[in-house]
């Protein structure tokens, strides 16, 4: 035993040491932290853009509903603004009659095609109030964010216009008009209420990938380490001095710890960078703390138990010596690099297939596929921590599946000793599955 | 069970692989504080024969001991150093981590590795004033510094038996002379060495005991000198005056080492000819004869047969057989 601490400690240091493992650690959090920040940032930030409003309004229906929509626009804008951007152009409403629009409509053109001129022209006419038709032309014609806000400004001003004719009085237009929805949505399970729902999707999601991206990082460095060994041939000197199963089971260890450090410093620096660094940059971009991306981390984060952590713990350790044993012996069949992927390619379908079910258990946690794959030892260690993220999952059935993980675990272990034995000691051309096979029953 | 006198005792050892048998009902026996040499072409089974007594690989049948114990038993192989016939370390590890983890492997305590560590480096001058290689990568060392840390992997936990496997492939003469003055002060400290070799000479030079093996079957085995009087006859050493050696035929000399009743068989060494005489040949009639046809004797001499040529005739060409390095 003392051995296997001998080379795990071996494994672990030589990696921790690594220049890649210092780039790894640290971009990962920084990589995770963008993707939360950047939507949140590009949303603030079209928000506060102003070619929505720099525009010509062209109004021929004689109602005042180009002034209505001018006044929208206007107020809409100043609304997200950013705090040090220029006071940008206001909507130029031109009234016109229905027989001078042609010719209004021409020379609007010629100013949208001057540079830095007015962005586009909006048409209302008869056929806006008869049949609720407009028509817009213009440099931005393609961005869905600003012609979703001309509609919506329209539809606003035209509603109070018709209110209007309706005899409603201005107050109550306003009121009608101001009208804003905010939505919360909270997620009940037998414990009760708890956390919003998009959170549980972030909370999944993040440990599935988190999982899956552990697992085939470090498996692939067990990979290439009993690669190494192998080519270089010191594992005869090695296997000399300890028996293989426990040099296996060594590196395995080793590799998994260097995992589970480097998992803990990932959440850490996110987390750090989350709560001191995030706001800084959201707020610079006139984005409000509690809005957009921050609430669902916040929120996914308080979703984040103790017993859902030790069992995230528990899922990787089983799923990663599932693979990572099985890896080790892909390794030590081959002696070249591509051979060695070659090699582990069955074992990495077995973890990426399981990976495509996501869509299917994010869309139904309780469903029969998800219950199937979070039994199976080689996908329920990404499917359950991601399935117990999402809605609750009896303990009895985290206890069983974890059950059924360790006694694939034990099977793969096995197999892995039987082929990294004989693996080990042959060189020249790569085995068939035949001859792997004839090595696993004789070994 | 106790340790007994015997520092290796295999019995009747047979490992077969699905298209050959490599080792087949072998037996031999080492006796503690020799230097015994495993000799036999490539593929002969040396190998497999090395890997099996290491607990590398099992045998199919017969029994290994190392020091009267079974050579599975726990602990046991860490009073053993084994230096591989491929040789290679981990290339990206500073040489003393490397040193220090087979060190810990073998059972040393970390502090005591490190103290034999700086021993060692400097006693091969891997430690001088201007450079300190132990700290220095695996990848950065040159190929002759590379083979002195192997040395001393091999040997950092002072094992009491040493094994090498064709250990002088790939040295350079400098390295190739500390390694037969470190077998020598292991033999004086009482270590038992066991080493491979095709090289006969080497096997002569340093040996107290060999044995044979071809076509993974034991030819023979014994001490060198037993091995080399066992046939109960001597060879001649003939050397002639000028750089008439290597033309025999010119003087006359090639028709006397042609006739068959004379001479069974003759070497060209270059510098003299190693001649094994034909059944019931006399070595007398031959010098007389070597004097008729006016050879000019500068050397003529009674020699044992050496290993070489016991090899070469015991073994024969057809006992080399190739293409079978893979399982050695």
């Amino acid at each position: 035993m003392d051995k296997f601490w001998v080379v795990a400690k071996r494994e672990y240091l030589e990696r921790v040491r690594s220049r890649w493992f210092v780039v790894m650690t640290l971009f990962v959090p920084v990589f995770i932290t963008a993707i939360f920040l950047i939507p949140a940032w590009v949303t603030a930030r079209s928000a506060a853009g102003t070619a929505s409003r720099n525009i010509v309004i062209l109004d021929a229906t004689g109602t005042g509903l180009g002034k209505r929509v001018a006044d929208l626009l206007a107020r809409d804008s100043s609304a997200a603004r950013v705090r040090n951007a220029a006071p940008a152009a206001q909507p130029q409403v031109r009234e016109v009659t229905p027989a001078a629009l042609p010719a209004a409509e021409d020379s609007a053109t010629r100013e949208v095609m001057r540079p830095n001129g007015v962005v586009g022209y909006l048409v209302l006419d008869d056929s806006t109030l008869s049949t609720r038709r407009i028509r817009y032309a213009g440099r931005n014609a393609s961005s869905i964010v600003d012609t979703d806000r001309l509609k919506a400004s329209v539809r606003q001003a035209f509603t109070g216009y018709m209110l209007q004719r309706e005899g409603v009085k201005p107050e109550t237009i306003a009121l009608i008009s101001n009208l804003s929805l905010n939505m919360s949505q909270t997620r009940i399970d037998e414990r009760g209420k708890g956390g919003s729902g998009q959170a549980a999707i972030f909370l999944g999601v993040g440990i599935g990938v988190l999982l899956l991206m552990s697992i085939i990082f470090h498996g692939q460095n067990v990979l290439r380490g009993v690669l190494e060994e192998k080519s270089t041939r010191v594992a005869e000197v090695v296997i000399s001095s300890i028996k293989p199963e426990m040099l296996l089971a060594g590196k395995v260890a080793g590799a998994g710890a260097v995992g589970l450090t480097q998992q803990v410093l990932w959440i850490a620096i996110s987390a750090y960078l989350m709560t001191n660094f995030a706001p800084l940059v959201l707020k610079s971009a006139g984005v409000p703390i509690s809005g957009a991306g921050g609430s669902a981390i916040g929120a996914s984060l308080g979703g984040l138990t103790v017993g859902l952590f030790v069992v995230i713990i528990l899922y990787f350790l089983f799923g990663f010596i599932f693979y990572a044993s099985l890896l080790a012996a892909a390794g030590s069949m081959v002696n070249t690099e591509q051979d060695a992927q070659q090699a582990a390619m069955p074992v990495m379908y077995l973890l990426i297939g399981s990976w495509l079910f996501v869509n299917s258990v994010i869309v139904n946690p309780t469903g029969t596929i998800a219950r199937v794959l979070s039994w199976l030892p080689f996908s329920s260690p990404i499917i359950m921590p991601m399935r117990m993220g999402l809605s609750p999952v009896p303990w009895t059935s985290v206890a069983g599946s974890l059950a059924v993980c360790a006694l694939g675990c034990v099977f793969a272990i096995w197999l892995a000793a039987r082929i990294y034995r004989v693996g080990m000691l042959m060189y020249g051309k790569k085995p068939s599955l035949a001859e792997v096979a004839r090595w696993v029953r004789y070994a | 069970m106790h340790d007994n006198d015997l520092a290796i005792d295999i019995r009747g050892v047979t490992k077969k692989y699905e298209e050959h048998v490599a080792v087949r009902d072998l037996s031999l026996q080492v006796p503690r504080g020799a230097v015994y040499g495993l000799l036999g072409p490539n593929g002969a089974g040396k190998t497999t024969t090395i890997r099996m007594l290491l607990d590398i690989i099992a045998p199919d049948a017969g029994s290994i001991a190392i020091f009267g114990r079974p050579n599975h038993e726990a602990g046991l192989l860490n009073r053993v150093g084994y230096l591989p016939e491929e040789r290679g370390l981990y290339r990206k590890m500073q040489v003393r981590r490397v040193l220090r983890f087979l060190a810990e492997l073998k059972g040393l305590k970390a502090g005591d590795a490190d103290k034999r560590i700086d021993e060692w480096l400097e006693r091969f001058g891997l430690t001088t004033k201007e450079r300190d290689w132990g700290n220095s990568k695996i990848d950065e060392l040159s190929r002759g510094m590379q083979q002195k840390v192997q040395f001393i992997a091999t040997l950092i936990h002072d094992p009491e038996l040493v094994i090498l496997d064709e250990p002088f492939s790939g040295l350079d003469p400098i390295n190739a002379q500390a390694l037969k003055d470190t077998v020598v002060d292991l033999k004086r400290r009482g270590k038992t060495v066991v080493f491979s070799t095709h090289v006969m000479e080497n096997a002569e030079r340093m040996c107290d005991a060999v044995c044979i093996i071809a076509r993974g079957e034991k030819v023979l085995d014994g001490q060198v000198t037993d091995v080399r009087t066992s046939s109960g006859r001597r060879n001649v050493a003939l050397a002639l005056v000028g750089n008439t050696a290597a033309r025999p035929s010119e003087n006359g000399v090639g028709h006397v080492l042609g006739d068959p009743k004379l001479v069974r068989h003759f070497d060209d060494n270059n510098r003299y000819f190693e001649i094994e005489l034909a059944p019931g040949a006399d070595a007398q009639d031959l010098l007389h004869r070597l004097i008729e046809a006016g050879a000019r004797i500068e050397r003529f001499e009674l020699i044992l047969p050496s290993l070489h040529q016991i090899f070469i005739e015991r073994v024969g060409a057809s006992g080399v057989e190739t293409g079978m390095s893979g399982h050695g």
